[in-house]
């Protein structure tokens, strides 16, 4: 028997990469999608609100893999975007290291940091190793502002003069077919292009032997020790995967901002749980929930600020603006605030009553279409 | 003796904050013989289970197998030693299908670790379709190929009771531990699973050490039979002999 | 020697309001299991609602201290009411996340509620000071203190004499066991979470007016500080909140006190704590005087 038909004999689901037709359809909309907005979307603005959304959904995949798939929760996913940032900008920047090195070295700083966490990860258990990740934000907030050397300390750094060559390519001044692109036109490339990657490499992490692990693992932990299933060492590996994703996803970030600086504890706690609001309302359990999440929520910030103008009608009792564009207009809400209530109420909301998020939403959505089909999609087991 | 057994359990206690759940408890186990622990509730036969796991770490004794010293090993560590278990209260993966739970089983016999895993093409694919294979068959010899990618925790009690047999079988042990595998079962499920592990004994080589509370499944499975009560071994030997070892009545009576 | 003594009775009086806000979460993690990250949402809430009633509506501050604790108190057990009850048997992580949530949204509702940058809250102790033997002890301090004491000594005696204490033991160990033996569950819950409402106001209150301190939004920041007070002592342990408050506050005090910040750099005492929290855990993983779960298979 050839080995093609031996995979064809084995495969289901939760194997293949794409797994059926529609999924290749969506997928291919989506290239095409991804191709052809920055030709019609020719705004620099857009091309940076998206570029961000890309580099928080890299981000965002690897922490779907720590708690949608290994079961984790981690409070210093920003922490880690944090150190991405600063590496790129000490690195790309300082040192005019070319892309793909500064690219490696946020990938391997984030993922050494995760290993960081292993001892932890042996030895404590649920919320312990959850306020231990919460250590991490404080412990980079300090070595932040006080590392001068390297980040700037509380000026901050700028990250614009990083190479974002490779190749004859290069994404600060793409030209192809004779058209020229703007420096946020080329971000918004490299960064779903970094996307694409991410997800594949997720992807077959969770098909294969360590995904299998890590969610056996998530589901049933002295059972998976039983069969020979180390906790610690999938815990600690899905730590580093995650950690190695935001590393690289705060790189991009901080390209696209072309500025890094300080943050205080609470905002990157705040920034951190707006990463878990991604991977719920997108859907765990799924690396495109992790996608939608962050191509939805990630972008929130920057829409509201930019379009407080809509919610800017007046609340009749109080005669006050709903959201103030600008302090002086005395809105109930500030832009800021909005935006942040918005994430909190979308997480606990989700969490309730569409706790499959975004994902599960279009599972369902596939079995009305499917109709009589007797497979029942929302039965079908995550992958 | 002149052979060493496959499994030598000698002056073993287990303690929980001063009471002792296992009291030097001496037993051996030889290759391919199915030896059935009963006793009453409550008399200690999971948390036996649980020492040869390494989920428990015995106070005193030691637990030999292949000669190889267990207490103070992790229990991963000891499932690549060759030891399987299902479990009296069912520990599958709920939200995954059955071959994914069976190719757990076969963790420890693959390779693929995170770099290989994420590249896919080549040892990832060519390994994890080798194992498939092997699962699928399992699948069918269980039974459990109908399935497809339900998860299986939504599947009926008695197939995901198969299923954990299954699980243990794609570990390719060469010691088997069954927590009370017809536990709960009606009788159907229950000749059935009978059937099912005697054929396993048959197909493969492997030693067998399981719990049961139903007497008549036990009388009618097993090699020899070993009694627990209050964490004390009161009996061993063939079911005939067992059964009528007075202490045993005793113990019977006395609990029932 | 006396800039020791000083600085002493200010690390006291710093983990007496650590002691306090880590009070609150083991109330909720004790009695229900639930680690709840919106407590420090609650001491920001309730500090701005003792400005609220005392300082804006001119009530005396005594009235609006109790006043908040009881709005407090009715605040929490309707968050947990609405939105934790409904979870209780969901999907582990879950209740933790939603917790989360709340303490993002209370933190903008203060923010949007409250508009002013930062607020003074007027207390009947101000900046006093009483000199002993030559060091000086701040009257907030001597207040913090005694607080924190009897906050702890009501926890003892709630948990060890009062049914509902009892009761609330029961429900955190096993939930449908308890369930099972009668007790009733929600209530629990609703009691647990309201206790810890109206300890966050007299840890929010005492934070604020702390000599040098005003109310503004980044006291819930404060609060985060507390978690290594609290992960120290053992999140289900009271005497333990209070000894890792004291801990922590001994060590952040004596750092800031004594060690070259030239060197050491800005923010370090605050790192320290977090430090401290990770030693210990890597020695004892229950924390000092937490219980040591059972693992079940």
């Amino acid at each position: 028997m050839s080995s093609r038909a031996d995979a064809a004999r084995v495969a289901t689901p939760s194997m293949k990469l794409l797994p059926d037709k529609l999924t290749r359809m969506m997928f291919g909309l989506a290239v095409l999608i991804f191709l052809v907005t920055p030709l019609v979307l020719d705004d620099d603005f857009w091309m940076t609100v998206l570029a961000n959304a890309g580099a928080f959904a890299v981000a965002s995949i690897g922490l779907s893999i720590l708690t949608g798939f290994t079961g984790q929760v981690s409070l210093g996913h920003a922490a880690l975007l944090t150190i991405g940032g600063y590496t790129v900008g000490y690195f790309g920047a300082d040192h005019g290291w070319p892309m793909w090195a500064w690219m490696l070295a946020a990938i391997l700083i984030g993922a050494l940091v995760g290993v960081a966490i292993g001892p932890f990860a042996l030895r404590l258990k649920g919320n312990y190793l959850v306020v231990v990740t919460l250590a991490l934000v404080f412990i980079t907030g300090y070595v932040v502002e006080n590392w001068t050397s390297v980040t700037g300390g509380f000026d901050g750094k700028s990250v614009n003069s990083a190479s974002l060559a490779i190749g004859p390519v290069d994404f600060g001044e793409l030209h192809i077919f004779g058209r020229d692109f703007s420096r946020e036109q080329g971000i918004f490339y490299l960064c779903w292009i970094m996307v694409a990657l991410t997800a594949l490499v997720g992807r077959n992490i969770i098909r294969t032997r360590p995904g299998r692990a890590m969610r056996a693992v998530r589901d049933r932990d002295v059972a998976a020790e039983v069969i020979g299933v180390s906790n610690a060492r999938y815990k600690i590996a899905a730590f580093a995967i995650s950690s190695a994703m935001a590393g690289l996803g705060g790189a991009l970030y901080a390209i696209s901002l072309r500025f890094i600086s300080p943050s205080n504890p609470a905002a990157e706690l705040f920034l951190s749980i707006r990463f878990v609001a991604i991977i719920i309302v997108g859907g765990l359990g799924t690396i495109y929930g992790a996608v939608i999440g962050a191509l939805l929520l990630g972008p929130l910030p920057e829409l509201v600020q930019e379009f407080a103008g809509l919610f800017d009608f007046t609340i009749p009792i109080v005669d006050r603006p709903l959201v103030g564009d600008s302090p002086a207009d005395n809105g109930i809400f500030s832009a800021a605030s909005f935006s942040e209530i918005l994430f909190g109420v979308l997480l606990v909301v989700f969490l309730i009553f569409a706790p499959e998020g975004i994902a599960g939403m279009i599972r369902r959505l596939r079995r009305r279409l499917a109709g009589r089909s007797n497979v029942d999609p929302d039965n079908v087991s995550d992958n | 003796m002149a052979e060493r057994s496959l499994l030598s359990v000698s002056a073993t206690t287990l303690e929980f904050g001063g009471v002792s759940a296992l009291l030097d408890v001496d037993f051996e186990v030889e290759s391919g013989e199915l030896l059935a622990v009963i006793g009453p509730n409550g008399a200690g036969k999971t948390s036996l289970f649980n020492c040869l796991n390494g989920v428990y770490t015995p106070r005193h004794g030691s637990i030999l197998f292949e000669g190889i010293e267990l207490v103070g090993k992790r229990p991963a560590r000891i499932a690549n030693l060759g030891i399987a278990r299902t479990f009296q209260n069912l520990a599958l993966f709920a939200n995954l299908d059955v071959i994914d739970n069976l190719m757990l089983g076969r963790h420890h016999l693959m390779k693929t670790g995170l770099a290989a895993g994420a590249i896919w093409v080549g040892r990832a694919k060519r390994e994890e379709i080798a194992n498939r294979l092997i699962c699928k068959d399992i699948a069918e010899f269980l039974d459990l190929d109908q399935f497809g990618s339900t998860p299986v925790g939504l599947l009926p009690y008695g197939i995901q009771k198969r299923i954990e047999l299954g699980r243990a079988m794609a570990m390719e042990p060469t010691l088997l531990l069954l927590d009370e595998p017809v536990a709960g079962m009606n009788l159907e499920e229950r000749n059935t699973m009978t059937a099912l592990i005697q054929q396993v004994r048959a197909e493969r080589d492997m030693a067998i050490l399981l719990v049961e509370h139903d007497v008549d499944f036990v009388m009618a499975i097993a090699d020899r039979v070993l009694v627990l009560n209050f964490g004390r071994v009161i009996a061993t030997g063939t079911p005939d002999v067992v059964t009528v070892h007075p202490e045993v009545v005793a113990a019977y009576l006395g609990a029932g | 020697m006396e800039k020791f003594f000083q600085l002493f009775v200010a690390a006291i009086a710093l983990g007496g309001i650590y002691a306090l806000i880590a009070l609150g979460f083991v109330v909720v993690y004790k009695a229900t299991g639930t680690f709840n990250f919106a407590q420090g949402g609650f001491v920001l809430l309730g500090a701005y609602l003792v400005y609220q009633f005392g300082d804006d509506w001119s009530l005396p501050f005594f009235v609006a201290l109790i006043l908040a604790m009881v709005v407090m108190a009715g605040v929490a057990a309707g968050i947990e009411r609405v939105v934790i009850r409904p979870m209780i048997n969901g999907p582990p992580f879950t209740i933790v996340l939603i917790t989360l949530g709340v303490l993002l949204i209370i933190e903008q509702a203060v923010r949007t509620l409250w508009s002013e940058p930062a607020y003074v809250l007027t207390t009947p102790w101000g900046n006093g000071v009483t000199e002993v033997a030559g060091v000086s002890i701040r009257h907030v301090d001597m207040w913090t203190v005694g607080f924190a004491t009897l906050v702890l000594g009501g926890f003892f005696a709630i948990f060890r004499f009062t049914t509902i204490g009892i009761a609330m033991r029961a429900t955190a160990f096993d939930q449908e066991a308890a369930a099972a033996q009668g007790i009733k569950v929600g209530r629990s819950f609703s009691i647990s979470w309201a206790i810890a409402g109206a300890v966050a106001v007299v840890a929010g209150a005492m934070l604020t007016s702390r000599t040098g301190s005003v109310l503004t939004p980044g006291l819930s920041f404060i609060a985060l500080r507390a978690f290594p007070a609290m992960i120290i002592g053992g999140l289900d342990s009271p005497g333990g909140a209070v000894a890792g408050g004291v801990v922590i506050g001994v060590v952040e005090v004596m750092a800031l006190g004594y060690l070259d910040f030239d060197w050491i750099g800005s923010g370090f005492e605050v790192v320290l704590a977090y430090v401290l929290m990770i030693i210990v855990l890597l020695w004892r993983p229950n924390g000092l005087f937490g219980t040591r779960a059972v693992q079940r298979v």
